[in-house]
């Protein structure tokens, strides 16, 4: 069944209430586009999800179903890079000069590289105990390795 | 008009200097990494008992420009030294201005409703 064959199915079904759509960076599996509806007699969740490839990230878009989709796929456009196939999702939130898709897994945060790590310090130390080279420092967590 | 401000509300996070020990966790775990904390080690020598080393705390300040209320740093803290405050009016006109050092975060512990702390 294609997708908005799906996301139609479940509106007539009675989840008339669109609630959120994005997406999930699945790195080498592509990307899952997710959907969550609600039934608001039924008092039930529907939770609807698609695929794409990473090589060519299009699925087709929702809005002749759910207009309100529409703010939320253009959001998914600019934060991970995947077309809606008949939507023209002009930028939502980031500036227009802005380059590359920051919710994708590989994007690297400018911010998280010019920082340094404030836990990088041990109890007692200050920045400056930092200078000393050590052969074990404590490092943050979900971001990428340095070099070194 | 003004409506009253609920206990659990999260208005701004306050410290209790005396019972933080510096041992970094909230600063670790913080995911926005708004939590700065300075400390350095001094010995002490009690009546009696062996010198021992402690941690004594020359900084701590959060950013609350970049914080998102998350709450992670005091469900983290092993010494029941963080806790929401009630106070909420923090807004400023300068980045600068939101990052809060420790004579802020200590006056909130005022601000803390009772039964928290
Ligand atoms: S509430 Fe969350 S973001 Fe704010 S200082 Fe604590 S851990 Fe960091
Ligand atoms: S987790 Fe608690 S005791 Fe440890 S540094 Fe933070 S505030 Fe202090």
């Amino acid at each position: 069944m294609t997708w908005v064959q799906q996301v139609q199915d479940a509106r007539e079904a009675g989840a008339v209430y669109f609630d959120v759509l994005t997406a999930v960076d699945l790195e080498a599996d592509g990307f899952e586009v997710v959907c969550r509806l609600w039934d608001p007699d039924a008092k039930v969740e529907h939770l609807l999800a698609t695929r794409c490839s990473r090589e060519d990230p299009h699925v087709p878009s929702i809005v002749g179903v759910f207009a309100g989709a529409a703010w939320h796929e253009r959001s998914v456009a600019e934060m991970f890079g995947i077309a809606f196939d008949g939507h023209d999702t002009a930028p939502l939130l980031l500036p227009e000069s802005f380059e590359g898709h920051p919710l994708r897994k590989d994007f690297v945060l400018a911010a998280r590289e010019a920082k340094q790590w404030p836990g990088a310090k041990d109890p007692g130390e200050s920045d400056a105990d930092l200078a000393v080279p050590r052969r074990r420092r404590a490092k943050p967590l979900g971001t990428r390795e340095w070099p070194t | 008009m003004t409506y009253p401000v609920p206990d659990n509300s999260r208005g701004i996070i306050a410290l209790d200097e005396n019972a933080c020990t510096s041992c970094m966790l909230c600063a670790r775990e913080c995911p926005d990494w708004c939590i700065e904390i300075d400390s350095h080690k001094q010995t002490v020598q009690e009546e009696g008992a062996r010198p021992r080393v402690v941690h004594v705390l020359d900084r701590f300040a959060i950013d609350f420009g970049l914080c998102m209320w998350c709450g992670i740093c005091i469900e983290v803290c092993p010494f029941d030294a963080l806790f929401w405050a009630k106070s909420y009016d923090h807004a400023a006109t300068d980045p600068a201005q939101m990052v809060h050092e420790r004579f802020d975060l200590r006056q909130w512990l005022n601000d803390v409703p009772e039964g928290t702390t």
